[in-house]
């Protein structure tokens, strides 16, 4: 049993009361999530690897009828999980949270504003990094080139859906994007409304993990252009997702005595 | 495939004259699904509507076209000639090439005529996916709950009576009349409150359709237009009342201005409403100031109470005619109409002294002896003034009741800022909340005098009778539904919802949206929540409207090349 | 610029913007021919996938109009359009569009002139930001 095996498994079932733990494990070589039982052997945990542990507990949750689940939670995984108690996905009371603080390589990769946990059980919290130079460069840039360099990322896209399927708070069982409602051509690459639906869809509840950059084969940049947004929408609602006591103002009636009219 | 048939209206001139009719008819015909077309000197004749029902039946079309004047007027028709020609009538869509193209692109023939042919694109692209629809249709409960006994929920439930519809009365107190058992005299015509509670509770007494219910809280009420369930909880006991439509009344109460004025510091200041029990007890004081806008028209409570205005001239000229005198400080007399004007015209006959304070210089109270003093800075006379009286009366105003909330969240109805309740649109359609089957009326609206409260309360009645009496409530076939396919159960249709009508329902182990249908007043603010395509309108699907928009571009592309 | 044709989608909500489209034409106000009305019931259920979708078709311009904040039919249906509309108009200035080829405004039932007017500089403005540049840029 490694050290870190040993600590998380202490956390989880020890000081948290947890029925079950899910963490990353490496095992031949080769990283994947596993959901250990108290006194399982927890083997080779790994935190290095950024990967949507939300993401991989919204696809068992179903099957799992009771019992408390510890799952290892950088502060975006903890924003993830908002967003599912908020529209009552998940039980709050069955989530048990082991704060894992992102080492600075991580909260670099992210370009990441928010990077420590609530509590952090594991790691080193690190300083938040102020500003995604990307989106800076983009928005100093004349529009045209700005459309020009977007066009360029976009017609890169094969469809492969990875990032719609790494992202935790893509809710849906089947994307619209696959159909032609809104995407209407037929191959590949699909038309700008693929990334720019997508990007709305997001716009009120991206936790800017970084899983759709990650997982794209074609290194879109779609971390900026979801950090893009949310500034917007901060900046028009003064909201941000990640909490599960709010509700997305697109949703909601305006606020008293606003003079849109 | 669909077999659609396009008609292109002439209108006469109003559309021929800037759009070339038989051009649009040609170019309607190499439209896909489109098997016929054709145009009319004015579809909408009875040669029009004549000749176009037998081009759906020679050429067994499944789908209707009409591109002539706006569908705000003429749909029912059109959609009416559907049905007589045995096509589902939301096989219909109607395009708008009169008031959307031929006048307004009078001296542009060419480009009217090809804005023409692409809104006839877009409408033929719609109706092949359009599909027939069935307009539900429920029973209606015959029964009718009123909310309130006051002078509101007696008039209401007496009409309700008097139409011979069942109505259980509810009343939180344990008698009837609220705020009416405090006023002894009304005005404008001085009758006597007893006299109409009495006619009116004996009304509703007398009948075998009137129930009461004394004492009885309201605890939850559930359901919809025609079908509502109202729990009421009556001496430690609920009660479940079905019903198909309910009348909200449950008034209003006096503001109380704590700290202004010496208000329960000072002897000899009291507030309107308990002026009107002392004088209900016979007691009358020889002098008497009135002192009006306590507590509103300032930051804070903006609006005018419109009831206190009258009832200081009315409780002025009573202590006049008991041989005292009285004076109201003012900062603006509202008698409103000809019945208040004249009482305001008496009292100024009979002695009743007015003085107008403006809201930078309040009237000061001080005692002195056994008397009240009241300084006010009158802006008339433009000096101070001095009055020595033994009672000086606050008029406040009518507030939003404290659990005004709680019914609110009950009902599912909106209150304004002030906290009274919001009628679904102040001159067409007073009376109604935006929910169906929920009507507002009396002081909880609004302050209202008692005659205002009883016109309103015969209107609610009225309203509240229609659904009732024809025992069936039909909604139009564009409300919403969920895919439970694709639906992910995230909620923000209920959320967007204006109407309550959506509900997170366990289907299977999963969490699913579903739409109540009779609740659904058919505005889509759901389908734009979804993410996901699941929320649907009928007749304005995702489907549909995508496909216009597809066929815009469709021809702007072939237009261009 | 001057032979540019601009193609324009609106969408007007049934009970005040599409009322006052009539009422402009009843009136024989006289604007630009290039917009064309989709009606539906209310502006708010005009998702932002629409517009989205009909910018990356190459739309030149969308026009969103609904009641006036206060004077929904459906009480509080235009405010969700009063809160999307801004939220698509970032997303398409964020990827380089200009964000003034969506235009969100209230019109009433009886606003024709009203309508007119916002037809005519809509038209104005988008023959003066010139084409949609999506197709040229993603072919």
């Amino acid at each position: 049993m490694s050290d870190l095996g040993k600590k998380l498994a202490s956390i989880a079932f020890d000081e948290l009361g947890a029925d079950y733990l899910l963490a990353m494990r490496e095992e031949h070589g080769n990283v994947a999530p596993v959901m250990l039982a108290r006194g399982q052997d927890p083997g080779e945990i790994r935190l290095d690897v950024p990967y949507q542990l939300v993401n991989i507990l919204s696809n068992i949750y179903p099957w799992l009828k009771d019992g408390k689940v510890a799952v290892v939670t950088r502060r975006c995984d903890e924003k993830a999980l908002e967003e599912f108690f908020k529209r009552e996905l998940f039980d709050p009371r069955r989530i048990l949270k082991i704060g894992l603080a992102c080492s600075k390589e991580q909260v670099a990769k992210c370009r990441c504003s928010d990077p420590v946990p609530a509590k952090t059980h594991i790691g080193e919290p690190q300083k938040a990094m102020e500003k995604d130079e990307l989106s800076e460069k983009l928005m100093a840039m004349p529009p045209e080139e700005r459309l020009r360099f977007w066009a360029y990322q976009f017609k890169k896209c094969n469809k492969c859906f990875a990032c719609t399927l790494t992202c935790p708070v893509c809710f849906c069982d089947e994307c619209i994007l696959e159909e032609k409602t809104f995407v209407p051509e037929p191959g590949i690459p699909p038309g700008m409304s693929f990334h720019l639906i997508r990007a709305y869809h997001l716009a009120d509840k991206c936790i800017e993990c970084g899983e759709c950059e990650r997982s794209c084969p074609a290194e879109i940049p779609l971390l900026t252009l979801r950090k893009l947004l949310a500034k917007d929408v901060k900046e028009i609602f003064g909201f941000a997702p990640g909490d599960r006591k709010t509700v997305s103002p697109l949703l909601t009636v305006l606020e008293e005595g606003c003079n849109e009219c | 495939m669909a077999r659609i048939g396009v008609f292109i209206c002439h209108c006469g001139h109003n559309i021929a004259s800037a759009v070339a009719v038989e051009e649009v008819v040609k170019f309607a015909r190499t439209l896909p699904d489109v098997v016929y077309s054709d145009h009319n000197l004015y579809s909408c004749s009875e040669e029009g509507l004549g000749s176009i029902k037998k081009s759906i039946e020679e050429n067994k079309l499944d789908r209707v076209v009409v591109a002539a004047c706006t569908p705000r007027t003429h749909e029912p028709l059109f959609r009416r000639l559907c049905e007589q020609a045995g096509i589902n009538k939301y096989l219909f869509e109607f395009v708008n090439i009169r008031e959307h193209c031929s006048w307004i692109h009078a001296k542009e023939p060419n480009a009217a005529t090809e804005k023409a042919k692409k809104l006839v694109a877009m409408g033929v692209s719609k109706a092949a996916l359009l599909e027939p629809q069935v307009e539900s249709e429920s029973g209606v409960i015959p029964t009718a709950v009123v909310i309130g006994g006051g002078l509101a929920g007696l008039t209401a439930a007496a009409s309700l009576v008097a139409q011979d519809i069942d109505t259980h009365l509810i009343e939180m107190e344990g008698k009837l009349g609220g705020q009416l058992n405090d006023i002894s005299i009304l005005a404008p015509n001085f009758e006597k409150s007893a006299d109409l509670l009495n006619k009116l509770v004996s009304e509703l007494k007398k009948s075998e359709r009137g129930h009461i219910h004394l004492g009885a809280k309201l605890v939850d009420v559930k359901g919809f237009v025609g079908n509502f369930e109202i729990t009421v909880e009556e001496e430690g006991v609920q009660n479940k009342i079905p019903a198909g439509a309910i009348i909200l009344a449950t008034g209003t109460q006096e503001h109380q201005p704590e700290g202004e004025y010496g208000f329960r510091k000072a002897p000899g200041v009291v507030t309107q409403l308990e002026f009107e029990r002392a004088l209900q007890r016979g007691e009358v004081p020889k002098r008497v100031v009135f002192i009006q806008c306590v507590g509103s028209r300032q930051p804070g409570r903006e609006y005018c109470s419109r009831i206190c205005c009258n009832t200081s001239l009315k409780n002025a000229l009573r202590v006049v005619e008991a041989g005292g005198t009285a004076a109201i400080i003012h900062r603006d007399i509202m008698s409103y109409g000809a019945a208040w004007e004249e009482l305001y015209r008496q009292a100024s006959e009979r002695g009743v002294a007015f003085f107008r304070y403006s809201l930078e210089d309040k009237p000061r109270i001080s005692a002195e002896n056994k008397h009240i003093l009241v300084e006010v800075f009158d802006d008339n006379l433009g000096e101070g003034v001095t009055l020595h009286t033994d009672l000086v009366v606050l008029a406040t105003p009518l507030v939003s009741r404290d659990d005004s909330g709680d019914v609110s969240r009950m009902l599912k109805v909106p209150r304004d800022k002030n906290g009274f309740y919001l009628e679904a649109h102040v001159k067409l359609r007073p009376i109604e909340f935006a929910t169906d089957g929920v009507f507002i009326c009396g002081s909880a609206r609004w302050p209202s005098s008692a005659r205002e409260v009883m016109c309103q309360a015969l209107a609610a009645a009225a309203k509240a009778a229609i659904p009732i009496k024809r025992g069936k409530v039909v909604t139009e076939a564009i409300t919403a539904w969920s895919d439970p396919d694709k639906c992910a159960g995230c909620g923000n249709c209920v959320i967007a919802c204006p109407y309550e009508a959506i509900e997170i329902v366990d289907q299977d182990g999963r969490k699913i949206a579903k739409v109540n249908e009779t609740q659904c007043k058919g505005c889509g603010n759901c389908v734009a929540a979804c993410p996901n395509d699941a929320m649907q309108q009928r007749g304005f699907t995702t489907r549909q409207l995508s496909a216009m928009i597809d066929a815009l571009v469709k021809r702007a592309l072939e237009e261009s090349s | 610029m001057s032979d540019f044709n601009p193609t324009i989608l609106a969408f007007c909500c049934n009970w005040c913007s599409y009322a006052g489209a009539d009422l402009a034409g009843v009136s024989r106000l006289q604007m630009p021919p290039n917009v064309h009305v989709v009606r539906v019931m209310c502006s708010a259920s005009v998702k932002g996938e629409y517009i989205l979708k009909a910018i990356s078709q190459g739309v030149d311009g969308v026009l969103v109009l609904g009641c006036h904040i206060g004077d929904c039919h459906y009480m509080t249906g235009n405010h969700r359009t009063a809160k999307r509309i801004p939220v698509v108009q970032k997303l398409l200035k964020d990827v380089g569009f200009d964000e003034r080829r969506v235009r969100l405004d209230w019109v009433s039932a009886a606003e024709g002139e009203k309508f007119q007017r916002v037809i005519t500089e809509f038209v104005e403005e988008i023959k003066g930001l010139g084409p949609n540049p999506v197709r040229e840029v993603m072919s």
